[in-house]
C-alpha cells in the first residue's frame, strides 16, 4: 500500500520493486491499491492548475526527447548459475563480493539517487547458518537464489520477508545450494565501515 | 495525532475537532456525479495514441489536471511543485499513450501511477530525462497474473473500488488514509497515536489485507 502511495523510502522501495518483478500476485495487489489511489485522486475537489498550464504542456509535446542520461552499470560481481540481476538493480552500483565470515560474503548495493539507503546482498554458503539475532529496525529481505529456513518458514527464490525487532531468528541456508539475498535495513548508515560493522554484529564476528 | 480532515484542505474548523477518526470522503458518490463515465476518458486517450489528437488530450487535461493537482497538494507537494508534476505527468501521458491498454488499467490509474512515480523521482533529485526512462520499473513488467485483464471489469465505473473502501471498518479506512494521505513512517504513527510499533504494523497490514480481499471480491 505504501508502495502504491509512493511513500516508501528508497531502500524498501527498491526491495519491493525487486519482489514485484517476480511476483504476479503482488503486482495484482499493487494495481488494486493503485486503483484505490486513483479513486482518491478522482474524489478530490480539485485545485485549478496554473492558468497557462495546458498551453505550456501542449507546447512541450513536440519537444524532442533528450538523450538518456541514466548511468548504465556494466561492472558487476559474478552470480552463480543462470541467475540474472533483477531489472530493478540496473542503475545500482554493486560492489565485489567481500568476505564477512566463514562461508559468508556480502556486497554493497549503491542507489544512484540515495547514497544513504542501506541496501546490500548477502551470500551464504550451502548449509551455513547465521547466529540467532534480532534487528534494530525494520529489515526487508528478498531471496534471489537458493533458500533458507529460519524456523518460521522456508524462504526460496522470489520470497519476500519483513523482520523487525520483534523477531529473533536464525536463518539456516539449505544444504542443496548457496543462498543470495537482497536486503534493506532501516536507518541512515552512511559509511561503508559502519554497514560492515553492523553486518559483522549481525553475523557475530 | 493530527489528521488531515478529509473534506477540506485546511485545518479543522473550530468545533469540528471532536477527536473522531477522520473519514474518507468517498462514501456517497463522486463529487461531480454529472461527469462522463471513465470509459469516455479511456477513449480519449486511445484517440491520443491513434491520432495524436490534441483536442482529446486537452479534454483529458481539463478533467484530470485539477484533481491530480488537488491530490498532490493534499499529499504534501507545494502548489508550485504540483503544477510542475502535473505538466510532467501529462507530457508522459502523451508520450506513453501508445502503451495504454484500457483492458489493463483505467486512464485515471495510469495517470495516478505516472504522477506518483514522477514525484518519487523528483524527491530523489533525478533529472527529467532520466525520469521518463525509468518511471516505475515494475510497471514495465508484463502482467500475466490470472485475471489481470479482468482487474477492472468490476471497477470500470469506479464503483468496485468505491464499494470496497466503504465496506472497510472506519479504523481500517483511517489507516488506508494514513498510507495514502500522510507521509508518515510507521514509527511516526506509533509515536503520535501512542500505540506500540508492532500494533501499528499489524493493523496496517490487516487493513491492507482486508482492502485487498474486498477489491478481489469486486473483480471476481
Amino acid at each position: 500500500m505504501a508502495h502504491a502511495a509512493g511513500t516508501l523510502a528508497s531502500g524498501p522501495r527498491l526491495l519491493v520493486a525487486t519482489h514485484l518483478e517476480g511476483c504476479a500476485a503482488c503486482r495484482a495487489a499493487l494495481r488494486g491499491f493503485e486503483d484505490v489511489g486513483a479513486q482518491l485522486m478522482l474524489d478530490e475537489a480539485g485545485l485549478a492548475p496554473a492558468p497557462d498550464a495546458l498551453a505550456a504542456t501542449l507546447e512541450r509535446l513536440d519537444a524532442p526527447l533528450a538523450p538518456p542520461v541514466a548511468p548504465v552499470v556494466t561492472r558487476r560481481p559474478p552470480l552463480p548459475g543462470t541467475l540474472e540481476w533483477p531489472r530493478s538493480l540496473r542503475h545500482c552500483r554493486i560492489s565485489r563480493w567481500r568476505p564477512l565470515g566463514p562461508g559468508m560474503r556480502w556486497s554493497r548495493v549503491g542507489l544512484p539517487f540515495d547514497r544513504s539507503a542501506n541496501v546490500f546482498l548477502l551470500r551464504i554458503a550451502a548449509g551455513s547458518c547465521l547466529p540467532p539475532h534480532t534487528h534494530r529496525g525494520e529489515e526487508l529481505t528478498q531471496v534471489l537464489f537458493g533458500a533458507f529456513d529460519d524456523g518460521r518458514a522456508v524462504f526460496g527464490p522470489g520470497d519476500f520477508d519483513a523482520t523487525d525487532s520483534t523477531i529473533r531468528h536464525q536463518p539456516v541456508v539449505q544444504a542443496s545450494s548457496e543462498c543470495i539475498c537482497l536486503a534493506a535495513v532501516d536507518g541512515r548508515l552512511v559509511h561503508e565501515s559502519r554497514l560492515a560493522r553492523w553486518l559483522g554484529a549481525l553475523i557475530g564476528i | 495525532m493530527t489528521l488531515l480532515p478529509v473534506d477540506g484542505f485546511a485545518a479543522p474548523a473550530p468545533g469540528r475537532d471532536d477527536g473522531r477518526a477522520p473519514r474518507l470522503r468517498l462514501v456517497t458518490g463522486s463529487p461531480d456525479a454529472a461527469s462522463p463515465p471513465l470509459e469516455h476518458f479511456d477513449a480519449l486517450l486511445l484517440a491520443v495514441a491513434r491520432d495524436e489528437d490534441r483536442a482529446a488530450f486537452a479534454q483529458l487535461f481539463d478533467h484530470f489536471a485539477p484533481r491530480l493537482k488537488g491530490w498532490l497538494v493534499r499529499t504534501g507537494s507545494t502548489p508550485e511543485l504540483a503544477d510542475d508534476l502535473v505538466q510532467d505527468a501529462f507530457v508522459l501521458l502523451w508520450r506513453k499513450a501508445a502503451q495504454f491498454d484500457p483492458a489493463r488499467a483505467r486512464v485515471s490509474a495510469w495517470l495516478f501511477t505516472i504522477a506518483r512515480n514522477l514525484r518519487v523521482d523528483r524527491h530523489r533529485g533525478w533529472s527529467e530525462t532520466w525520469l521518463s526512462l525509468d518511471a516505475g520499473a515494475a510497471d514495465m513488467v508484463p502482467d500475466d497474473a490470472p485475471g489481470a485483464d479482468a482487474r477492472l471489469a468490476a471497477a470500470r465505473s469506479g464503483a468496485g473500488v468505491r464499494s470496497a473502501l466503504t465496506q472497510l471498518s472506519s479504523d481500517h479506512r483511517t489507516l488506508v488514509q494514513l498510507a495514502f494521505y500522510e507521509d508518515k513512517s510507521h514509527s511516526d504513527i506509533a509515536r503520535e497515536t501512542g500505540l506500540p510499533l508492532g500494533t501499528v504494523k499489524t493493523r496496517l497490514r490487516a487493513a491492507a489485507t482486508r482492502l485487498r480481499q474486498l477489491l478481489e471480491e469486486y473483480r471476481s
